[in-house]
């Protein structure tokens, strides 16, 4: 029952932090402080989606590399080639 | 059961192994792209940055909302089949599911059709060889993942799946969630990061 609730609060959250997304796109903000919060909040939706709907979490360790080193690797490299440009 | 014991040994994948190494290799290749975008966007800064703002955002998240909503049907499909074994509520979830999948391919539809009007193709310039590329590689993710979805369904509608013999029904929904995680990153990469 427990994990049950949580799907729906991590639905939710999910819905917050696009909304935070598209507003700071909407407002028009921009420059490397903007773009590192973006990609953090990118990260924290990709955890998510991977821990708790793909239910990754307690699968073996090489799973889990697989997955959240994909996602990290794509964050990251993004992240700085912002950096060289801005 | 007692769900609150913490079991020693790790917990196997949900669903069957072979769609988890079809999943990596569309996360390869996406992962390729993105970061394509990303470096080919170094050279190319002030033109990236001119025609993003020609993007419709509104879309693009509301969309982000709607297969994350898909998402989270397919969530509860699972749910439901796993622990209550009710398979007819597991397909109504799945059809939910499909449904918003449909949803995303009508509103991209818009905003296709919104560009190829404007006289914008593949090769306008890099910026919009990049958007269309992208986007339409996962459009036709999203069309894969519908089929996948609809053909569980209909096998969980006629009373294929139970509560212990569920794997077709968390393979299609690692496939599922696959798709809205790359979009997670498509999103704010492409319509808004600048």
């Amino acid at each position: 029952m427990k994990s049950y609730y949580n799907i729906h609060t991590i639905w939710i959250a999910l819905i917050l932090l696009t909304l935070s997304t598209y507003a700071m796109g909407a407002l028009g903000f921009s420059g490397l402080p903007i773009v590192i919060v973006l990609l953090l909040t990118a990260a924290i939706k990709g955890v998510l989606i991977i821990s708790e709907f793909m239910e990754l979490r307690g699968v073996s360790l090489l799973w889990r590399v697989i997955m959240y080193g994909w996602l990290w690797t794509v964050i990251l490299t993004i992240a700085i080639t912002y950096a060289i440009t801005i | 059961m007692n769900t609150d014991i913490i079991d020693q040994e790790p917990k196997l994948l949900p669903g069957d192994l072979a769609i988890w190494f079809f999943i990596f290799m569309e996360l390869l290749v996406f992962g390729i792209a993105f970061i394509s975008y990303a470096v080919v966007r170094v050279q190319n800064e002030e033109m990236f940055n001119q025609f993003q703002l020609t993007l419709n955002t509104e879309l693009g998240a509301i969309n982000t909302i709607v297969l994350i909503t898909s998402s989270y049907f397919v969530v509860r499909a699972v749910h439901t089949i796993k622990k209550h074994g009710d398979y007819i509520g597991c397909s109504r979830w799945l059809y939910a599911a499909v449904a918003g999948g449909g949803l995303f391919l009508v509103l991209k539809s818009f905003e296709y059709y919104d560009k190829f009007s404007a006289g914008i193709s593949l090769s306008t310039n890099t910026f919009y060889m990049f958007y269309l590329s992208l986007t339409m590689f996962h459009f036709l993710h999203v069309i894969l993942g519908m089929i996948i979805l609809l053909a569980i369904a209909i096998k969980a509608q006629r009373g294929g799946y139970s509560a212990s013999n569920h794997i077709g029904v968390e393979s299609g929904a690692s496939y599922w969630h696959m798709v809205d995680l790359v979009w997670i990153i498509l999103f704010p990469l492409v319509y808004v990061m600048r």
